[in-house]
């Protein structure tokens, strides 16, 4: 079941300001602490404290045996993941930006996904692969990518992006852990969204989504930066007299699939927003699903908004390949004329 | 805010140059510089180029003279650099947050 993000009464903390970044480093703290197996690597990660600043001050609290410097090779970050996993670690690796994981892809997909399965269950993979993600920070090529398909698609994986600082927090906690890999897509563009958050354990289960605001229209749905997008949308949109629904997925897999037919077949109508690329993009799931659960409740086929069919752009271009606040309005309108 | 300065040294400007030689300040000490404005324009043996400014702030001191011969990774100028706290680290730009966004398209609400 999905939950409303003003859940004031479960508040367990005071709440503090934080941006994402230091959200996502106050949970890497409580599980370094709390598990001493647990490893924090990467490029840059141990003495600079990560170009985004995220494992800030890690190495001086918990050591250079337990937070560290790899050398620029990604394969061989994923490959030490997978051997630190066999003997019992509980390894938190870094790629730096989502681009560079491609040199990493035959670890991630041949030996992480897969071990598990593999061994039948011997040499479980509890590892969290941490992966500074999506566009939005105009940065060159390479930097921004937006992957979350293709790991979906892996079968083995967990891929989970959260959007804001409060769940960055508890859903770090929950990816690291599971005794599953989990790919943790940090969207960068939200790295330094700072508000009044509430550190919370995590509640509600591996792949639930939840409604970030409530409507009746039609229900727009994200994950990643592309949340606060919606969000937007949907304060844009109630000027006009639109309520919109915003469902952040947050787990691409397990994918909500209750959530999303719960929320759809109230509101009828669906908008599935991302950044990455439209063919075969996750997008086209959401439809199928929404499809499969709430054909008859439509009132008009599912829109998708995303990024173009082109490679990621570098930076000047970014603000007309991501998807704009019109052209969700416009997908919007579209669902609402059918 | 408090400022911090930031001291960029030299690059290397191909692959392997050992130095490059300062044909011209394009800023002076005190000026207030925007990043990837012109910086000082150097000569190597392959060429002479602008080396654009990695950063936002006011030039507090120069290192070379013109002409002066400066090798890779000795400093080249000095920043005062205001204190953010929301910097980007080291590649992009933090994103420009907008209280309320632009928008052409105007929805009309359903009539069921």
């Amino acid at each position: 079941m999905t939950e409303l993000i003003e859940r004031a009464a479960a508040a367990d903390t005071p709440a503090v300001e934080l941006s994402m970044q230091q959200a996502i480093n106050r949970a890497l703290r409580v599980l370094l602490a709390e598990d001493p197996d647990v490893l924090v690597f990467g490029e840059d990660v141990g003495a600079l404290g990560g170009v985004f600043r995220v494992t800030d001050g890690l190495q001086e609290e918990f050591g250079d045996k337990r937070v560290f410097d790899t050398p620029l090779a990604e394969s061989a970050i994923m490959g030490m993941a997978v051997g630190l996993a066999m003997n019992g670690w509980r390894p938190v690796p870094e790629l730096q930006f989502d681009g560079f994981a491609y040199p990493a892809i035959d670890q991630i997909v041949n030996q992480v996904a897969r071990m598990n399965y593999r061994t039948r269950g011997a040499a479980p993979m509890p590892i969290t692969l941490r992966l500074p993600s999506f566009g939005g920070i105009q940065a060159p090529e390479h930097h921004g990518e937006s992957l979350e398909a293709l790991f979906a698609h892996t079968p083995g994986l967990k891929v989970v992006a959260p959007s804001d600082p409060g769940d960055a927090y508890s859903l770090m906690l929950q990816a690291v852990r599971s005794d599953d890999p989990v790919v943790y897509m940090e969207p960068k563009a939200r790295y330094w969204d700072r508000r009044p958050v509430r550190l919370r354990e995590p509640s509600d289960p591996i792949g639930t989504s939840r409604i970030v605001r409530p409507g009746r229209h039609a229900t727009l749905v994200a994950w990643g930066a592309m949340v606060q997008r919606c969000v937007q949308v949907a304060e844009l949109a109630a000027e006009d007299g639109v309520d919109l629904e915003v469902l952040d997925l947050r787990w691409l897999k397990p994918l909500d699939a209750e959530g999303l037919a719960a929320s759809v077949s109230r509101t009828r109508r669906a908008v599935v927003v991302h950044e990455a690329p439209l063919t075969a993009g996750l997008g086209a799931e959401v439809a199928a699903l929404v499809t499969e659960h709430c054909f008859r409740d439509l009132s008009a086929p599912v829109q998708r908004v995303t990024g173009f069919d082109v490679p990621y752009p570098a930076g000047p271009l970014e603000p007309q390949y991501l998807p704009t606040i019109d052209r969700v309005l416009l997908a919007v309108q579209r669902t609402l004329e059918y | 805010m408090a400022q911090e300065n930031i001291t960029f040294t030299l690059p290397d400007l191909g692959e392997g140059l050992v130095e490059a030689t300062v044909l011209e300040w394009q800023v002076a000490v005190g000026e207030t510089v925007e990043r990837n404005a012109p910086l000082v324009e150097v000569e190597t043996t392959k060429s002479a180029v602008v080396i654009p400014s990695p950063h936002t702030g006011r030039v507090v001191e120069l290192h070379a003279e013109e002409e002066q011969a400066v090798p890779v990774g000795r400093p080249l100028v000095t920043f005062a650099v205001e204190g953010a706290p929301d910097a980007p680290g080291i590649v992009g730009r933090v994103p420009a947050e907008e209280a309320r966004p632009a928008r052409r398209v105007r929805l009309r609400p359903p009539t069921d």
